[in-house]
């Protein structure tokens, strides 16, 4: 990742942060605010309940004191105050008080707690009321939720209690109304909102126990929780149902318990406020806020695009000029932009190309000199060595002029020979020499590299077996079928005679002489390896350096033919050795040659990681 | 409302106190009957069926449809409030030794509406697709022989009740009877008899009636009418003669009407299906924890306003004579301790008991529910549903059975053919000793698979005017000897007539007659 992009992504990072933090705000900031207003309509609605609440429970408490009073119910009051009455006349009254005085529930009851007349469950007549077990001033009390038994099950009602005023023995006189979905119903609830009631009747939760304005409520199990919650602590809870996926369609439920006359848990009543215009307006704040970030982030990118681009391109320009000058552009001159940490940084890269450039000069000098000197060294040794025998022999011939005719004779005739021979001997190091300085342009053409190495080993086989000399055993490696390359056929020739050769002055005690081709990535493998005894990493180093040698015998320019070659061929040479094992020269030649002109061969060192006790060289001819 | 309606109710009774007061004087001292006017039944049921084939035995509506077909139909004896049989179609009867064979000798002279003169062959007829598998008739000139494979003592019981009536299938489909009424010629009257649904029925007196005919013109019921109604109309003298519910005889009492009941005539009991019939101990437990928790005293007494009697038996005491010997207290602890016992050995839900009510009116339904209390007293929880609810097996049934039959074995035998009650093989289930129909019934509610709760009568209101009101206390109406004491001048307040009424154009009295007329051959 470049460091324009870098720095671009940081940038917009920073202001996707800061825009969603300022929307995030605004977002939650309007959602409290709406939150606020819908508790505030909830607890509206809840005292709103409460007042119905407590007008209906008025409601009961007239009616039923209506019921105590009437004539009627004193009449009854005094039959039952005599002496072994007849109950049984009276069975029935209650169906007709609660009728006429519009209670759902009426029950008459005697004053030992026996239930005389039953409205709502004329079957438990007979039996003792418990709300009468302990004696009570009732006509002081107030109405309270009670938990009905009917004939079908148990229901929630507002009950109030009464006696029959002015007689010997108190008459009560218990009516209710239901709580139920018609009292639901009579409840004016703003837009959105709707009430619940759970009767509180069953020891477990109770889906049918829960209903609302319009009777059974759908899904009731999702109120389990809630309800069991109010339950095990009754107090007012809060709570969020989510119907659906949609958030639109949750509600939140305010639950607020009912408790009866001994504060005991009877019913819950469930205030639900529908969530979706809140959601929606969310919604449409979140949308409004998305497009206001959408349009801060784009414009935000715009300027971190163009802060970014301002800001690396000197550090492009500064890159681009580092790349010149790896590439040998040792003149590369970088654009001077302000005097800032940047401007010092390409004064600075500046003044380093140009110090830079200095010292190569100096060094190819100094190298030239090197080489010069190398050369120098070495022609003097080749030559040092002939002209040694050449200055003995004169000088042996001007003695033998004192000699006799015959002996001088004898003299003359070996020192001539001597003579012929060592001049031969430097003509040999100057033609190499000469060889040398005139490589010939590789001429390519298509070229079978095993039917090349093959023919370059055959011209040493009577090397192999020499009679006095230990053996060689050539063995080949050779795949089958391997690509043919663009090659010069002479030249390849040449480098891998001398391979061959090197390799069998490597072995003046005999071994194995390897050879092995391979096809790897669009190019062929050569290796030719030996079993002598090896190299040392210097002298793996200076390998390929002119006129290095460890022979005897040597000039130090085979290596410096073969890598000539590879290089005009543009291909890799590298050597790997043992010490004590053997050495292998690798050569990758490609199997095309680009139409591009080589260039300047230039040597580049390339160190690759040896196996460990081995050293390992490759020499890349290459532009 | 309700006060207000005891407000006109009480002040109603008080003018009908008065004028009864008035009437009744010396002054207007009506000794002997009068002939004229309609008299106006006002029924519960809805519909009725005078085709005795179609009787359910112990049905409700089959008691209603008996007391109609009454009217139109006569049986070859009939039983008096003094047990005496007397004669009705069949003058004479006798039996042979075994009680297996009878005879009876057909009145002669006796016209079916028709005009048709009765035979024995009609008898035979009509009496056969009613009488047991075990008794075959036969006609010899006019003598009628029943000749049953086993000893009948108790036969002229048996046909001087229930469905045993003598009618005659007339080529339309209707039924032709020899009773003191006839079908009246309502718009419909000509449609078969064996399925009258209408709100109305018009019984005009038959004036060829062997028995001579009766007082009354005619007699139009009505059918359908909601129990409070009834009353409301008896009150208000639109009715003369009502059926009052249990519910709202003190209120007709307190209102001075007059009330006449019968003996106990329904049962209620409770029937425990197959399901919660088998031996099991842990059933048979249940069966009497609940037997055991019912509080039959307060149902009958409070609930039913006295109305009813406590049922220890499947029959009544009037009827077997031995029901006394039956005894079902209530025992609180005893149902406690069978439960807990139930309850260690049973899985959670195992003892609920469902009770289907699956009859009408509000009675049956009130009547569950106080089992449903008094069982929950014992710890056990019974679900009172209605017919629509009791598909589920394992439940038991409320259901009540009227007694038609003036013989206990043919009593007991309708009601164990009709639920299924087995009985042990070496029962003798044709006997009609005393001794043997008690262990019959013995055995039964040992086993607890009927419960009985409690034997209702039957109570009727009657309007001022109606005088002989003379039913039999099993609850068979005389509606023939009734007849109406009306003013000599057509009363405005207690008018006798229906706008709908057959005969409302000219109702009235006429000429006072001294005694019902029979005709010739008639009943001594």
């Amino acid at each position: 990742m470049s460091f324009r992009t870098k720095l671009f992504f940081i940038f917009s990072v920073s202001v996707l942060a800061s825009v969603s933090l300022v929307a995030y705000g605004v977002t939650h900031y309007t959602q409290a605010s709406f939150e606020e207003l819908d508790a505030q309509r909830t607890e509206a609605l809840v005292t709103q309940f409460k007042s119905e609440y407590a007008q209906r429970g008025e409601e009961v408490l007239q009616q039923v004191k209506n019921i105590a009073g009437s004539e009627a119910s004193i009449r009854t009051a005094i039959e039952l105050s005599r002496p072994n009455p007849d109950q049984s006349l009276f069975v029935h009254d209650a169906r007709g008080a609660a009728e006429d005085h519009g209670l759902d529930y009426l029950e008459i009851v005697n004053s030992d707690g026996t239930l005389i007349s039953s409205y709502q469950y004329s079957a438990r007549v007979g039996y003792k009321d418990d709300l009468f077990s302990t004696p009570q001033d009732w006509n002081e009390s107030t109405f309270f939720l009670r938990r009905e038994e009917l004939p079908d099950g148990v229901a929630l009602s507002l009950t109030a209690v009464r006696t029959a005023p002015d007689t010997q023995k108190p008459i009560y006189f218990v009516g209710g109304r239901k709580l139920d979905q018609n009292f639901l119903s009579s409840l004016v609830l703003p837009s959105g909102m709707r009430t619940l009631l759970y009767g509180n009747l069953e020891p477990s939760f109770s889906a049918a126990s829960l209903i609302d304005a319009n009777g059974t409520v759908q899904q009731a199990d999702r109120f389990e929780s809630l309800i069991q919650a109010v339950q095990m602590q009754p107090k007012p809870l809060v709570k969020t149902i989510e119907w659906s996926n949609n958030a639109a369609d949750a509600e939140t439920f305010h639950a607020i318990p009912l408790p009866g006359r001994n504060n005991e848990l009877l019913g819950v009543l469930l205030v639900g406020s529908s969530r979706r215009e809140l959601v929606l307006l969310t919604r449409h704040i979140l949308q409004i806020a998305a497009v206001v970030a959408g349009a801060a982030l784009l414009v935000g990118l715009l300027i971190s695009l163009w802060v970014s681009a301002r800001i690396t391109r000197p550090l492009e320009e500064l890159a681009e000029g580092a790349h010149k000058v790896a590439s040998g552009r040792w003149d590369t001159v970088i654009e001077l932009r302000g005097r800032d940490e940047i401007g010092q940084l390409a004064s600075a890269f500046n003044e380093m190309t140009q110090t830079l450039a200095t010292q190569r000069e100096q060094l190819v000098q100094t190298e030239r000199v090197a080489a010069w000197r190398e050369l120098a060294r070495r022609l003097a040794h080749e030559l040092r060595n002939p002209l040694f025998p050449l200055q003995i022999t004169v000088e042996n011939l001007q003695k033998a002029r004192q000699l006799d005719a015959k002996q001088f004779l004898e003299v003359f005739n070996e020192s001539t020979a001597t003579l012929r021979a060592e001049l031969a001997n430097l003509n040999t190091i100057v033609g190499r020499f000469s060889d040398f300085s005139k490589m010939p342009a590789p001429h390519f053409s298509r070229l079978n590299v095993n039917e090349a190495l093959r023919n370059a080993v055959r011209l040493f086989e009577p090397q192999f077996n020499a009679v006095g000399k230990p053996p060689v055993i050539p063995e080949y490696f050779l795949t089958e079928p391997l690509p043919e390359i663009d090659a010069d056929a002479d030249l390849l020739h040449r480098a891998f005679q001398n391979l061959v050769l090197n390799a069998l002055d490597a072995m003046p005690a005999g071994g194995t002489l390897t050879m092995r081709t391979s096809e790897h990535e669009g190019s062929v493998r050569i290796e030719v390896s030996d079993t002598g005894k090896g190299l040392t990493p210097e002298e793996c180093s200076r390998l390929f350096t002119p006129y290095y040698t460890t022979k005897v015998q040597g000039t130090g320019l085979g290596l410096a033919i073969i890598q000539s070659v590879v290089s005009d061929h543009h291909g890799t040479i590298s050597v790997s050795s043992d010490e004590g094992r053997g050495t292998t020269f690798r050569i990758e030649l490609p199997q095309r040659q680009t139409l591009q002109p080589a260039p300047a061969p230039t040597e580049t060192l390339a160190e690759k990681k040896p196996p460990q006790d081995s050293q390992s060289i490759t020499v890349a001819a290459s532009d | 409302m309700r006060f207000i309606e005891l407000r006109l109710s009480a002040a109603i009774s008080l003018l009908l106190t008065a004028a009864q007061i008035f009437w009744a004087s010396p002054l207007r001292a009506a000794t002997n009957p009068r002939s004229g006017g309609t008299l106006r039944v006002e029924l519960h049921a809805a519909s009725v069926s005078l085709d005795p084939r179609e009787w359910q035995a112990g049905s409700l509506e089959s008691a209603t449809s008996e007391k109609m077909a009454a009217l139109v139909f006569e049986r070859l004896v009939e039983l008096d409030n003094y047990g005496r049989f007397q004669p009705l179609l069949a003058t004479e009867w006798s039996h042979d030794a075994s009680s297996k064979r009878w005879q009876f000798i057909i009145r002669g002279g006796v016209k079916f509406s028709d005009g048709t003169a009765l035979t024995a062959a009609n008898v035979v007829t009509a009496l056969q697709p009613l009488l047991p598998s075990t008794q075959q008739i036969s006609p010899s000139g006019n003598v009628i022989v029943i000749q049953s494979s086993v000893p009948v003592p108790d036969l002229l019981e048996q046909i001087a009740s229930g469905p045993y009536f003598v009618y005659r299938v007339l080529p339309g489909g209707q039924l032709a009877g020899t009773g003191p009424f006839v079908l009246g010629e309502a718009p419909v009257a000509s449609a078969n008899t064996a399925a009258v649904t209408r709100a109305h029925l018009y019984f005009r007196a038959n004036e060829d009636a062997w028995s001579g005919r009766p007082f009354v013109d005619g007699i139009d019921v009505l059918l359908g009418v909601p129990p409070l109604r009834a009353m409301f109309d008896l009150q208000l003298g639109k009715a003369d003669l009502a059926e009052l519910a249990p519910d709202l005889v003190p209120r007709a009492r307190q209102s001075n009407l007059r009330i006449w009941t019968s003996e106990p005539v329904t049962l209620y009991a409770l029937r425990f299906d197959d399901a919660q019939n088998s031996a099991s101990s842990s059933d048979a437990r249940l069966r009497e924890a609940l037997s055991l928790s019912i509080d039959r005293g307060t149902m009958a007494n409070v609930l039913l306003q006295r109305q009813a009697e406590p049922a220890a038996a499947l029959l009544p005491q009037w009827l077997s004579g031995y029901a006394f010997l039956f005894n079902v207290d209530a025992n609180l602890e005893r149902a406690k301790e069978l439960h807990r016992a139930i309850s260690a050995n049973a899985t959670a839900g195992a003892d609920m008991l469902r009770l289907c009510v699956d009859l009408p009116g509000d009675l049956p339904k009130l009547l569950g529910e106080r089992v449903a209390v008094n069982a929950r007293q014992a710890s056990m929880v019974v679900q009172v549903v209605s017919r629509a609810a009791a598909d589920a097996p394992g439940g038991v049934h409320l259901f009540a059975w009227h007694y038609s039959s003036l013989s206990s074995r043919s009593e007991l035998d309708s009601l164990f053919a009709a639920y299924n009650l087995s009985e042990a093989p070496e029962m003798n289930a044709t006997s009609t000793d005393h001794e043997q129909l008690y262990e019959r019934e013995r055995r039964v509610l040992e086993d607890r698979r009927v419960l009985p709760l409690v034997v209702q009568a039957e109570s009727v209101g009657l309007g001022a005017t109606v005088r002989d009101w003379m039913p039999a206390r099993w609850g068979q109406w005389h509606l023939a000897d009734v007849w109406l004491d009306l003013p000599a001048t057509a009363p405005s307040a207690l008018s006798n007539t229906f706008s709908n009424a057959p005969n409302a154009a000219t109702p009235g009295v006429q000429s006072v007659t001294p005694l019902r007329t029979p005709a010739p051959g008639a009943k001594p």
